[in-house]
């Protein structure tokens, strides 16, 4: 598979605290990439760096093989690269609807994104009806309940068509129908549009099951890197040398 | 609401037969100008979120334009109105790039010291007439040279009524426009518009400029309505009055504080109450509207009607 996103040797450090070690990554064309670390690792951040809402000390950042380490967020998102937030930030003034319509409004048309179609309403009713808030598309953004937030989040990500998107954990905080709904919105984009993602979550079954490979992080460095099928293999593993060093 | 703007319209079209005395009719007409400069606040301290605390820098900019050009450069007017009303939208655009990269409070600390710069210089600065006849400025400021000798109060009232609605149109309209919904979008979260495509930067200094254009011709009217241009124009007191206004009439909305600042301005102005005791009584209408109407009372009215619109599924902004 030809690499989409390939991010090289990311450095950031804040003052003397490193946040981000040489971080190497890489998410292929409809590739589910899982970031997986415990709290503190570094996974936000390195969310923040490959989405331009910071910039890293060193290395760089390749998107379809253009530098893209110095594009602000808002022209990736144009280019196709988009994200959410762990805690969203809804418009106050704006409802469901119109915080899509800000989103297909800014997408080039037939830019980077896919090629946004000139029928911007019947786009956003169909982002809508497939993350079901058709119903609540008149309210008020910031009066949504968690779940109806995250997937107006999620809306918002995919309305432009992007290629890649950051999912900075998604799930957290979801009931287990809100959760099995989206999981299942995210498969069909994969298999239907090719969207690829890069999915960030303390949950290793999640990824196990969403994903085709996991990527993990600690302390700023990657630790581990290998098919979502080991990954329980690697966390047996990485608990017994925690519980070896703390027996010792 | 409809209903109510329109009778409101209705009494103004028809107030000056009813023999209003011409204080009145001055009163009412410069209230329009000041209207239509509170509107091109809300602009961009309303709709797109950017607290400016020095508007009265393009208002004044263009007042004075006017005069300068009028008076000293010995311009026709009209040459000289549409002089100023470039140079306010370009000290728009200058102050829209400064300040275009900052959020919150640095906005607001920005324009407020731009404003008051620009207060201060034309305080201290004299103008001599071309023949060196006179010399104009400071407090008193500078005249305006009209193409006509005694307008009729009549005539200025109703062809500034005239501004009023048409600018008002123009500014409801854009702020119900695409790039309304954007400033909108922008006021609320920056972080999610920035994640959401939005080249935020661009967006607010076209709020900017948008906004000094139409104060800039809301100068112009007012130039040409008082014949002069004073250090006032550029008053702190003129920009706070403007954030003051939008407050009450309901921050975002254009038509809140376009009212308020109109029925409010006709009040304190008509009683004939001294500007220091103005202040203190601005303030308190501030704190009274607030107490019962958080978002000032247009704005409140709209959330009402959004709500009753969510629960009937149907849209509207």
């Amino acid at each position: 598979m030809s690499k989409l996103l390939l991010a090289e040797r990311i450095d950031k450090s804040f003052g003397r605290t490193p946040v981000l070690r040489g971080v190497t990554l890489a998410v292929s064309k409809s590739e589910a990439v899982g970031l997986f670390g415990p709290n503190g690792a570094g996974k936000t951040m390195l969310a923040n760096v490959l989405s331009g809402l910071i910039p890293p000390d060193r290395g760089r950042i390749l998107f379809e093989g253009n530098d893209i380490t110095r594009l602000p967020m808002d022209a990736r998102f144009r280019a196709g690269l988009t994200r959410t937030f762990q805690i969203p930030c809804p418009y106050p003034g704006l409802s469901v609807l119109e915080s899509v319509r800000v989103a297909l409004l800014c997408a080039e048309p037939g830019g980077g994104g896919g090629g946004v179609p000139r029928d911007i309403e019947g786009e956003i009713e169909s982002v809508l009806l497939r993350t079901g808030l058709f119903a609540q598309r008149f309210w008020p953004a910031a009066k949504l309940s968690q779940g109806c937030m995250r997937r107006l989040e999620f809306a918002r990500a995919i309305s432009c068509r992007p290629k890649l998107v950051l999912l900075d954990e998604l799930f957290s905080g979801l009931s287990v129908k809100d959760e099995a709904e989206l999981a299942e919105l995210l498969r069909s984009l994969r298999r239907d549009d090719g969207i690829s993602f890069l999915l960030i979550s303390h949950n290793p079954p999640l990824l196990a099951e969403m994903c085709d490979r996991v990527v993990a992080i600690e302390a700023g460095r990657v630790t581990w890197e290998g098919r979502s099928a080991d990954l329980p293999g690697y966390l047996a593993v990485a608990t017994g040398h925690v519980h070896g060093g703390q027996d010792r | 609401m409809t209903g109510a703007l329109a009778l409101g319209s209705g009494l103004l079209l028809f107030l000056p037969l009813a023999g209003l005395n011409p204080f009145l009719l001055d009163l009412l007409t410069s209230g329009f100008f000041l209207a239509s400069y509170v509107g091109s606040w809300d602009i961009v301290g309303g709709v797109a979120g950017q607290i400016s605390l020095g508007h009265a820098l393009f208002f004044g900019t263009a007042t004075y334009s006017c005069a300068l050009l009028t008076s000293l450069a010995g311009w026709p007017f009209a040459a000289a109105a549409g002089a100023a009303l470039l140079l306010s939208t370009g000290v728009a655009a200058v102050v829209g790039t400064m300040s275009a990269r900052l959020k919150g409070p640095f906005v607001a600390v920005l324009t407020l010291a731009l404003g008051e710069i620009a207060h201060e210089i034309m305080l201290g600065q004299t103008f001599f007439s071309p023949r060196g006849t006179y010399s104009w400025g400071g407090e008193g400021g500078v005249p305006v040279t009209l193409p006509w000798e005694a307008p009729s109060p009549w005539a200025m009232y109703y062809g500034a009524l005239l501004f009023l609605f048409l600018s008002t149109w123009g500014m409801t309209a854009l702020a119900r426009s695409k790039e309304g919904l954007i400033w909108t979008a922008i006021s609320g979260s920056e972080l999610t518009a920035r994640a959401s495509g939005v080249d935020v930067t661009r967006h607010k200094w076209l709020a900017f400029l948008v906004a000094g254009f139409f104060a800039g011709a809301a100068g112009v009217g007012f130039a040409a309505h008082v014949g002069r241009a004073t250090t006032s124009d550029f008053s702190l007191e003129l920009s706070f009055q403007a954030a003051t206004f939008a407050a009450i009439g309901g921050r975002g909305t254009i038509v809140g504080p376009v009212l308020a600042a109109l029925v409010l301005h006709a009040l304190f102005q008509g009683a004939g109450i001294a500007p220091a005791a103005r202040v203190i009584l601005y303030a308190l209408a501030l704190l009274l509207v607030l107490r019962f109407f958080p978002a000032g009372v247009a704005g409140t009215l709209r959330e009402k009607l959004r709500a009753r619109k969510m629960v009937s599924g149907r849209e509207g902004r």
